[in-house]
This record gives C-alpha cells, sequence and structure tokens, in this order.
C-alpha cells in the first residue's frame, strides 16, 4: 500500500515517513500544498496524510481539488487548530479522519491502516479469500490455517490482491502501490517477488492462488474454495 | 470625590426660560413706556379737548361792558375735573376745586403741567384763547383773552398702563409654562440619539465587536464627532485584539508542531526493539527537536516580556550598542563560515543606548542571523554603525534576494515568515525581526526593512543616545500608549 503525506514541517515528515515505512507502508512525502496536490492527483495512493497550514496551497485547497478530480483515496487530516467548526467543514469537504497536533504516532498508524482498509471496502484488520487468512495488524498469513512465511515485499504483494479479489492487477499497479519514489525499482523485481509469492503459498493438494495472465498482470483466483 | 452631575436638558431648558423670562421684563418695560406715552398722550388730547370745549363755552354776558361769562352747562367735563376760567383782567369766569395756588404757578404759560392738588397727582393744560364779544360791530367787538386752566386726575394714565402690564405679565407666564413643557419634551426628544448610541456602545463585548453607530446619531451633528471618534476607536482597539488572537493561536501552532515533532520522534525510536547505535543516534535526533522546541518557547517568553508594560521603578540598564554588534559577530561567525558569506564591519562608531545589554546582543544577532539567512553562497553582509544627530543608526545589509513590497508591511509581525514556499524548512520560527522591533520601541527607537539599490535586503535601526534619557523614556512611554 502507498501512502501520501503532505506536511510542510521537515522533522516531523522524516518521523512520519519513518513511522508509516516501519509498518510496511510505501510512502511519497511533499512538503508544500503545490507538490502535495501534483502528486495526489496521480491517483496512485491508497491513502493521504494532509496538513492544513502548508506553504504554496493550502490542505483545504489540496482536498477540495482532489475531490472535485474524483479522486477517492481516503484522506486524513493533520491539523494544529483550534475549533470544531473547521473540522466539520473538512470532514464536509471530503475529508475521512482527522487527528489534532501533537498527535500520538501509535493512533496515527492505526487511523491510516483503517483508512486503506475501509477504502478497499475491509471493515476488520483480518482478511480472508478462500482458505488464506491475512492479519494486516501482525502481518502474518495462514493458508488453510498453516502459517506462511512471507518476505515483507510479498506480504504487501498478497495484501494488495487480496483487497482486489478476481480483478486482474498488472505489473504497473503492483508497482505503484507498491513502492515509493524513494525506490528503484523494475517490473522484473516483481516478477520474482510474485512467483516467490506463489511458491510460498503452495501448499501439497492445494489449487495455485496466483494466476498469472500473460502480458495482462495477475489475478488472486478463488481456486478450489468456490 | 464625585462631582456633581449636570443635565443638559435641565441647563437647555433653564437657560431658554431664562432667556424667555429676560425678554418678557424687557418686553414689559417696553410696553409700560410705550403703553404710558400712548396714553399720556390720549390723556393730554383729552384735556385739550376739555380745556377747548371750556373756552367754547366762554361767551357773551348779555351786559353793557360786554364782559363774558362761562357757562359749563353744556359742556362735559370729567367728573374729578379742577379748572379755573380767567379773562385778561384776572377775572374769574368760572371755577372748580382749588385752583389759586396752581393758577399762580403756571396759568401764565400755556401747554401741559404736573401738580399736585391736595394730596392727589394731576395733569393741567393751560390754554390761552381769544373770545371776540360782538364781531359784527364796525369797531371789530370787543376782544377778550381768556385763559383756561383744566386738570384732571393723573392716575388715570397709570390705571391703563397698570392693566396693559397686567396683561402681558399674564400672558408670559402663561408662555413660560407652556415653552417649558414643550422645551422638556422636545430635548428629551432631541437627545434620544444619545441614548440610542448609547445602547449601540453597550452591546460591544470582547465577542461582538460590530459597531455601527445608529442612523439618527449619525445624522446628528453634533453627534458626529463621538460617533467618528467611538468608530475608529473601536476599530483600532479591534485590530489590536484581533491581532492579539492570532499572535495567541499563531503561537499555539508553532508549539504544538514542536511538540508533535519531539513526540513523534519519540514514538518513532519506541515503536520496535533496536540496536543500541539506533537508540543512540534517535535520542540525539530527539534532543534536537527538544532543543528547538525550547528555543520557540524561549522566544516567545523574550517577546512577551519586551512587549510588557513597563513596572514602575524598573531601573533600565545601559549599554554600548557596537559591543553588541561585535558580539554578535563573534556569535555568528560558524553560521557565516558555514554559508561562506562574508561579514563586512564598516563604520562603527559608539554610542550608549537605552537596552538592557542581554537585550542589545538579541537585536543585534537577530538581525545578523537573518541577513546571513538570506545572503546567497558566497554572498556578503556589510555593518555599519553611525551617529545621526542624536542618534545612532545602525544598517545591516545583504545581497539576497531583497523583500517584496507585499511582504514589506507585515515583516515585523510575529511568525510571519516572508518566503513562504521556503517556510519552515528555512528554519526560524517568523519571531527573530518581532523580538527586534519590541526591543527597538522598547528603547524608543524604530527598526525598519527596505531593499536597497543593489538588490538585497538592508534593515535600519535607530535608537536615540541613552543621555537623553529622560526624553526616550518619556516617548518610549508615548509609543506604549499608542
Amino acid at each position: 500500500m502507498r501512502v501520501l503525506l503532505v506536511e510542510d514541517e521537515q522533522r516531523l515528515t522524516e518521523n512520519i515517513v519513518a513511522a508509516l515505512r516501519e509498518i510496511g507502508l510505501a510512502v511519497d512525502s511533499a512538503l508544500d500544498g503545490e507538490t502535495g496536490s501534483h502528486l495526489a492527483e496521480q491517483n496512485i495512493y491508497d491513502a493521504i496524510v494532509l496538513d492544513l497550514m502548508l506553504p504554496g496551497k493550502s490542505g483545504q485547497s489540496v482536498l477540495r481539488d482532489l475531490r472535485q478530480r474524483a479522486i477517492h483515496s481516503p484522506v486524513l487530516i493533520l491539523t494544529a487548530q483550534e475549533g470544531k467548526e473547521s473540522i466539520i467543514e473538512l470532514l464536509n469537504a471530503g475529508a475521512d479522519d482527522y487527528l489534532s497536533k501533537p498527535f500520538d504516532l501509535g493512533e496515527l498508524l492505526a487511523r491510516v491502516k483503517a483508512l486503506i482498509r475501509r477504502g478497499k471496502g475491509a471493515s476488520t484488520s483480518i482478511l480472508k479469500m478462500s482458505d488464506v487468512e491475512l492479519d494486516t495488524v501482525h502481518q502474518t498469513v495462514l493458508r488453510q490455517g498453516q502459517p506462511i512465511d512471507l518476505s515483507p515485499t510479498e506480504y504487501r504483494i498478497l495484501e494488495y490482491l487480496i483487497h482486489r479479489p478476481r480483478a486482474i492487477v498488472s505489473k504497473r499497479e503492483l508497482l505503484e502501490h507498491l513502492y515509493d519514489f524513494a525506490w528503484e525499482h523494475h517490473s522484473n523485481v516483481i516478477e520474482a517477488h510474485v512467483s516467490n509469492l506463489r511458491r510460498k503459498l503452495n501448499l501439497p493438494g492445494t489449487e495455485p492462488l496466483i494466476e498469472t495472465l500473460r502480458h495482462r498482470g495477475y489475478r488472486l483466483s478463488e481456486g478450489s474454495a468456490t | 470625590m464625585i462631582a456633581k452631575s449636570v443635565s443638559i436638558t435641565r441647563r437647555l431648558v433653564v437657560t431658554v426660560l431664562l432667556l424667555e423670562l429676560l425678554s418678557a421684563a424687557a418686553l414689559v418695560v417696553a410696553v409700560t413706556i410705550h403703553e404710558h406715552h400712548i396714553q399720556l398722550k390720549t390723556f393730554d388730547a383729552n384735556l385739550a379737548v376739555r380745556a377747548a370745549s371750556l373756552m367754547g363755552a366762554v361767551q357773551d354776558a348779555e351786559d353793557k361792558g360786554d364782559n363774558v361769562i362761562l357757562d359749563p352747562r353744556g359742556v362735559r367735563l370729567d367728573k374729578d375735573a379742577v379748572y379755573r376760567v380767567t379773562d385778561e383782567r384776572g377775572r374769574v369766569l368760572g371755577t372748580a376745586g382749588d385752583t389759586t395756588q396752581l393758577a399762580e404757578s403756571f396759568a401764565d404759560s400755556p401747554g401741559f403741567h404736573d401738580a399736585k392738588v391736595g394730596k392727589r397727582s394731576y395733569r393741567f393744560f393751560v390754554l390761552h384763547g381769544v373770545r371776540i364779544i360782538d364781531p359784527g360791530q364796525p369797531d371789530g367787538g370787543t376782544v377778550h383773552s381768556i385763559a383756561v386752566l383744566y386738570g384732571i386726575h393723573a392716575g388715570r394714565v397709570w390705571h391703563e398702563v397698570i392693566e396693559a402690564i397686567r396683561f402681558f405679565t399674564l400672558a408670559t407666564v402663561l408662555l413660560l409654562g407652556i415653552t417649558a413643557i414643550v422645551m422638556v419634551l422636545l430635548v428629551r426628544r432631541y437627545l434620544s440619539p444619545i441614548h440610542e448610541l448609547a445602547h449601540e456602545a453597550d452591546q460591544i463585548s470582547s465577542r461582538n465587536w460590530q459597531f455601527e453607530a445608529p442612523a439618527s446619531a449619525k445624522k446628528t451633528v453634533e453627534l458626529r464627532p463621538l460617533t467618528d471618534a467611538l468608530e475608529s476607536a473601536l476599530a483600532r482597539v479591534q485590530r489590536s485584539f484581533e491581532q492579539q488572537k492570532r499572535f495567541t493561536s499563531d503561537a499555539a501552532h508553532e508549539l504544538k508542531t514542536d511538540v508533535a515533532i519531539v513526540k513523534s520522534s519519540l514514538q518513532l525510536l519506541s515503536m520496535r526493539r533496536r540496536t543500541a547505535e539506533e537508540y543512540s543516534q534517535g535520542l540525539a535526533v530527539s534532543l534536537d527537536d527538544f532543543t528547538r522546541l525550547e528555543s520557540t518557547v524561549q522566544k516567545l517568553l523574550a517577546l512577551a516580556r519586551l512587549e510588557q508594560h513597563e513596572e514602575s521603578g524598573e531601573t533600565r540598564s545601559l549599554c554600548s550598542l557596537r559591543n553588541a554588534v561585535e558580539e554578535a559577530v563573534h556569535l555568528s561567525r560558524p553560521l557565516a563560515e558555514l554559508r561562506r558569506v562574508e561579514i563586512m564591519l564598516d563604520t562603527l562608531e559608539d554610542a550608549t543606548v537605552l537596552i538592557d545589554g542581554h537585550d542589545a546582543d538579541l537585536l543585534c544577532s537577530n538581525i545578523l542571523i537573518n541577513a546571513l539567512q538570506h545572503s546567497h553562497e558566497e554572498g556578503k553582509v556589510q555593518i555599519t554603525l553611525i551617529q545621526r544627530e542624536e542618534r545612532i543608526i545602525l544598517t545591516v545589509k545583504d545581497w539576497g534576494e531583497g523583500i517584496s513590497e507585499e511582504d514589506r508591511p507585515h515583516l515585523l509581525e510575529p511568525f510571519y515568515r516572508g518566503d513562504i514556499s521556503r517556510s519552515r524548512k528555512s528554519g526560524g520560527t517568523g519571531l527573530g525581526l518581532s523580538i527586534c522591533k519590541a526591543i527597538c520601541d522598547k528603547a524608543g527607537g524604530s527598526i525598519e526593512i527596505s531593499n536597497h539599490e543593489a538588490g538585497g535586503a538592508v534593515v535600519t535601526v535607530s535608537l536615540p543616545f541613552a543621555d537623553r534619557q529622560a526624553a526616550s523614556q518619556r516617548r518610549s512611554a508615548w509609543i506604549k500608549a499608542e
């Protein structure tokens, strides 16, 4: 999952980015409203964390422009302002959640994860797909009740695919949502990770879970469970 | 002691009534004189007519000597009239009342005379006329010179005059009463804009600054200075109140952000178990973040201290501005070297100024650091200190971007950061120049920022010499009061 952080305070940005990356999210950050708006409009983020007092372009206008362009990424507002009016106004303008500064980093992470989940249509932190169970809090995967040991990237690929059952997910889409701009990435890296993931998920006597469609991408099939 | 309260209504009514009373009195006097004059004229005319009729009543006695007699039967005379008719030989033809004495005093001079008969004052008319007996005779008849003295009681004149005065007095009293009532009502009504204004002004509170003088008060010429003064005073108070509010909100924002950084740094560190090296690195970073929070707090406190009204009896210390500049240059060396900016010291004249040594250092180093931060790499900053007309002028010039016209009025406002795109990345809280302004204000000086021809900003600080301490103290008190 890929998150955009728009915050003008350099040190705060560094800390939030580091924390989000620690829980396995790909993070891009912008230090001003213009850049933030520009990045968000690419519509590749699964959640956006937005400060209000931004140089260049205020958080309010960034949010308004996003919603006007029909970009539905969940938005969490960070605010140091007092007053409920502005919060009501923001929620009405299309924000999904807010946190006031100084906030608790753990709470911020939990809220971002909840927003991503909600944005994908899931209401709990445990995702299920045929006989696969994925715990997004502890980042563990079970197949037929047996724990499967995945690398962080493999886990992220599975999490993304499980959020989009039966849909064909292109390599490009996977790249966009799993890596931030800080990474040097190539599509064959994805191929290697997907083939590892497929191998690890294959338990004896089970159908292959991940389908590869040539030139189109991958699909998580419901396999024998249907 | 509470001064005696004064009522405009009462004053106005009393003034108008007094004026009315005065004019009424003047009118009564004028009426008296006039009426007396008229009555006297009528009276005199009456006297003359009666005297003439008496004269007419003198007729031929039908005797040999061609004498004349008075036959008053056909003459209508006033009832208490006194008269005496004589002929040229002194023969009394007719008389009424005691007239002997009178005749002696003025019977020979025709015209009007006042005199007493008994104890009553009378007015007399003396008429000398000629009666000709038998004018048809060849010798032309006998000519008799007749003198008529006729007088009546003069009190009658005064009686008429007093009647007229009584009428006027009554009318005046009635008029005064009506005026008093109408005045009270009208004045009260005319003063109603004051009450409306007061009511409107009463609605003002720190939450509701809306003040629109009522139309009635605005229309009133006499109230206009008051409404104008009220409106502009309120606007000023509101502006400073809002400035204060913005300052508080900005300060809260600043502090919350700094606290958020410290908190997130520590929470990030404690998210999972880390190596000793990671911990020590994280702690060092957290300490830096904390230092930043501390410096924000210190700046806020400095500003609050400087902007506080001076305590009475506070002794203000003096310092040498040149020392402060040299200290600031010394302290800023590392930053200058880091940014490879050359600090050029030009003329450095000295003067003692009315600033605490610590504040003077703060002033100079804030300005210098500001200039260094806005200089290009390998640029230069020029400092001069010149005495001019009892003031010491400090200028700090840089060759950076300069300032934009739209930023210029706001540069000295707390938390204002000129270059918005750089904002917090450039460090600094936007309090430095506000602190400088507060220091200058306190010392009765001024600070301004402008661009110089060569491109770049120049900060000019002008401070009065401390030996003119009394004057400057007065001036700074005036600034505070403003």
